[in-house]
């Protein structure tokens, strides 16, 4: 009876029958203004791009290494902020509170790990990518291929989160539906990719960061003066919008504020928003340290971050590139947050209906009345992130797949025009995967990207942290660590898969909570790392040559 | 890592040279304040938490019994109506359970209201009905003005003042098909959806602001970034100080 009667008293109740109305109004048509920003941010990438492209392979692999340590922190930054962060990181507080903090702390933390476990040593070890030290480092080339392998699928599962917030944006801006959208802006980045390598990467990078950050942070501004907070500081300033959800806004009687539907500026206390793993979100506080702990992690074991290093002249500057890197990241991670806030209050009129999360930036902006422009702006800001991230990770799979694939194991001698060749045939394998992976739509972008920082986390993370820091770990070690990780991968991404095809396997609940595909490293690494160590106890040590390359070289 | 030596063998925790030693312990003490920083200072949250109920469930659960039986008194009634809508305004709030409390807020509006008053109040919720299910867009003028004029009706049956924000809510929460009763599986419910979402895990931490924002928001949302970026600043620092005493040239 209940089942029968619910659609029912769904279907009558008027706040629901909103759910479409104004949230539809806020996506509209096509968008003249914002597709003509797009275009020209994209003309100017593409310019760029052509400008700086890569020449030979060591220009594709690792933009010559040329790039001065604040370049570098900028591209690093611009690499990071993806549509995770500029998107799905609001989208998530938006949708669950405290809770998305776990993803502020786990993606900025992590570079504490990053910088003084690996920066300096990665770049000392002087190679081109995260297999390519696996291949070297455990004297396997079994082991390269499966790293490329891992650095290929990390790549894809990142990469996923990043083409299905390309489709929002691009749904968004040119009014079409989410799958022609993801098709079109895949397309796009492929073909700017493939224009250029790492070194027009690189460069485009920097000129990312500046347009990212720049689109990000103008509506905060306007946003904070407008709603009568302090707008000097908008990442202090929204504490009290935070406090104000906390206590309720009540209708105020003289100085009236709206939204753009002229809804007042009002809401009942919602202390759920702010209180830490609240039973009104459905997250609980294991979720929470088990989501920060994997990014953590994860954020040290990604190949394309990894291979940031690579890129700069000095194992100083690998490590100043961290600090630059996180400064400027810090600056759209302080920041986000304020557009989950506002948009908390501007979204409480039941009238506003359910809004698409991952686009909660944008929606917030046209619910705060700034300026079409300016939101179209901060549209392409979101699509540039995107971009940033998405060519850097397909140079890091393609990368992979030519180098550590292709000529390190498949074809030794093969020339470089064939090694250009292959890792753009690589580069267009990998954004067809992506796009029909990104259609699926099976979570929000950000959770989409926690995977891949999972996978990365039980994968490559223990065995460059043995690797670097432990001669004794040897590759009967690192494969039975990456035996041990990938396990709970397979079996966390397994019920993760199933579940979203409607499939339901034994102990679903159970599996899915306790290995939540966004979160498995929190098991996943410690036990890879403890089996890595076992099983080199237990087998013969490390080769001479591979010690004395770590002492003399890493290590001095 | 004596390169005399032979045996050439590396371990973070048993370094053989005293740049290795002090890169350890730098290392150790910055990650060491790292964990504390991020992981002890949720630790803390979690173990000094304690459920602190709203405002608006304090005042449900006294009013409850008597709800559930029927029994309740126009104030109490209010009370419940006040309570259902505090809940409706929320951020998260499944489809199931706002159905439920729009049972609630329709029946007992309906309820309170006078002979006269229920004829208007169903009326009017079924013209607002009819005209959301018509429009295209919310600023037509049709559907403002039937919201308003049912808006008039329910506020003062409600005894909601005017600057309290559960009026933007009401004339959305009723359902005209819903005013005569307050199902027995909405009534079961109630008391799982109202602890749900009006008891939140607080402490002096949640409860103190500072700049603005709640204590642990403001720590976690901002300080630990600053913090990080620090850790990250003074361990390149602290090696460039070192290498430069040592006369290492990288």
């Amino acid at each position: 009876m209940k089942k029968f009667l619910l659609p029912i008293i769904l279907l009558l109740t008027p706040s629901l029958l909103f759910a479409a109305g104004a949230s539809t109004q806020l996506e509209g048509g096509f968008k003249m203004g914002p597709a003509i920003i797009l275009i020209t941010i994209l003309c100017v990438f593409v310019l760029v791009g052509i400008v700086f492209r890569a020449k030979d392979t060591t220009d594709f692999y690792a933009a010559g290494r040329s790039i001065s340590r604040v370049g570098s922190g900028m591209a690093i930054a611009s690499n990071w902020m993806s549509a995770a962060s500029f998107l799905g990181m609001a989208a998530l507080m938006y949708g669950t509170g405290y809770h998305g903090l776990a993803y502020v702390v786990g993606w900025t933390g992590g570079y504490v790990l990053l910088l003084i476990l690996m920066a300096g040593q990665i770049r000392k070890y002087g190679k081109y990518t995260a297999a390519d030290f696996i291949g070297d480092r455990y004297y396997s080339q079994g082991l390269r291929a499966v790293g490329a392998i891992i650095a290929i699928l990390i790549s894809i599962s990142y990469c996923v989160g990043q083409f299905g917030g390309i489709g929002i944006m691009f749904k968004w801006i040119l009014g079409i539906d989410y799958a022609l959208a993801v098709i079109i802006g895949g397309s796009v980045v492929l073909v700017y990719t493939l224009i250029s390598g790492m070194l027009g990467v690189t460069k485009n990078m920097q000129i990312q960061y500046v347009i990212i950050i720049v689109s990000f942070l103008i509506p905060l501004f306007i946003l904070t003066f407008k709603f009568d907070y302090f707008w000097l500081l908008p990442q202090i300033g929204y504490g009290s919008v935070v406090s104000d959800i906390v206590s309720g806004v009540p209708i105020a009687e003289t100085t009236q504020m709206f939204n753009s539907f002229g809804h007042e500026y009002a809401m009942v206390p919602a202390p759920e928003y702010a209180m830490p793993w609240d039973s009104a979100t459905g997250q609980t506080f294991f979720q929470w340290i088990a989501i920060a702990f994997s990014l953590m992690i994860g954020t040290a074991g990604l190949p394309h971050v990894i291979q940031r290093f690579y890129v700069v002249p000095k194992a100083r500057d690998a490590r100043w590139s961290v600090v630059w890197g996180l400064f400027f990241i810090s600056i759209l991670y302080w920041s986000a947050p304020v557009y989950a806030a506002f948009g908390k209050i501007l979204s409480a009129n039941p009238e506003v209906g359910k809004l698409a999360k991952d686009a909660i930036v944008v929606y917030t902006a046209q619910l705060g009345g700034v300026n079409p422009l300016i939101v179209g702006l901060l549209a392409a800001g979101g699509v540039s992130a995107a971009f940033s991230t998405v060519s850097g990770l397909l140079v890091a799979g393609s990368s992979a797949f030519a180098h550590d694939l292709y000529v390190k194991i498949i074809n030794p001698k093969a020339s470089p025009k064939m090694q250009l060749l292959m890792a753009r045939l690589g580069t267009v394998l990998m954004a067809v995967i992506v796009t029909l992976l990104a259609l699926k739509n099976w979570a929000l972008i950000a959770q989409l990207v926690a995977v891949a920082f999972s996978l990365a986390g039980v994968t490559i993370f223990p065995l460059f942290l043995l690797g670097i820091w432990w001669s004794g770990s040897n590759k009967q070690g690192a494969i039975a660590g990456l035996i041990a990780g990938l396990l709970v991968a397979v079996i966390a991404l397994t019920y993760f898969i199933a579940g979203k095809e409607g499939v339901t396997l034994p102990y679903y609940e159970f599996v899915n909570y306790w290995l939540g595909a966004w979160y498995f490293a929190w098991i996943g690494a410690p036990l890879a790392i403890l089996t890595n160590i076992v099983v080199s106890k237990l087998t013969p040590e490390t080769p001479l040559e591979i010690r004395k390359f770590l002492v003399l070289n890493v290590h001095s | 890592m004596d390169t005399n030596q032979n045996d050439y063998h590396i371990s973070f925790f048993k370094p053989t040279t005293a740049m290795a030693k002090w890169n350890r312990n730098l290392a150790i003490k910055l990650i060491l304040v790292w964990a504390v920083a991020v992981f002890g200072f949720h630790f803390l949250l979690r173990a000094i938490e304690k459920p602190t109920p709203e405002d608006a469930y304090v005042k449900y659960e006294k009013v409850w019994e008597n709800i559930s039986t029927e029994n309740a008194s126009v104030e109490e009634m209010q009370t419940f109506a006040h309570t259902s809508l505090s809940v409706l305004g929320k951020v998260f709030i499944k489809p199931n359970e706002k159905a439920t409390l729009c049972n609630a807020v329709s029946w007992v509006t309906y309820q309170l209201a006078d002979s006269l008053e229920k004829n208007l109040l169903v009326d009017k919720t079924r013209e607002l009905e009819k005209i959301i299910s018509e429009i295209a867009a919310i600023s037509e003028p049709a559907y403002i003005n039937a919201k308003k004029s049912l808006s008039q009706v329910t506020s003062s049956i409600l005894g909601l003042q005017q600057s309290d924000p559960r009026r933007l809510i009401l004339s959305l929460s009723l359902t005209s098909t819903e005013m005569d009763s307050f199902k027995d599986v909405n009534k079961e419910m109630i008391p799982a959806i109202m602890s749900t979402y009006l008891i939140h895990n607080q402490s002096f931490l949640t409860d103190f602001v500072f700049l603005g924002f709640p204590f642990h928001y403001f720590y976690t949302a901002v300080f630990l970034l600053v913090l990080f970026v620090f850790l990250c600043w003074l361990y390149c620092y602290r090696v460039d100080q070192k290498y430069a005493e040592l006369g290492i040239e990288e």
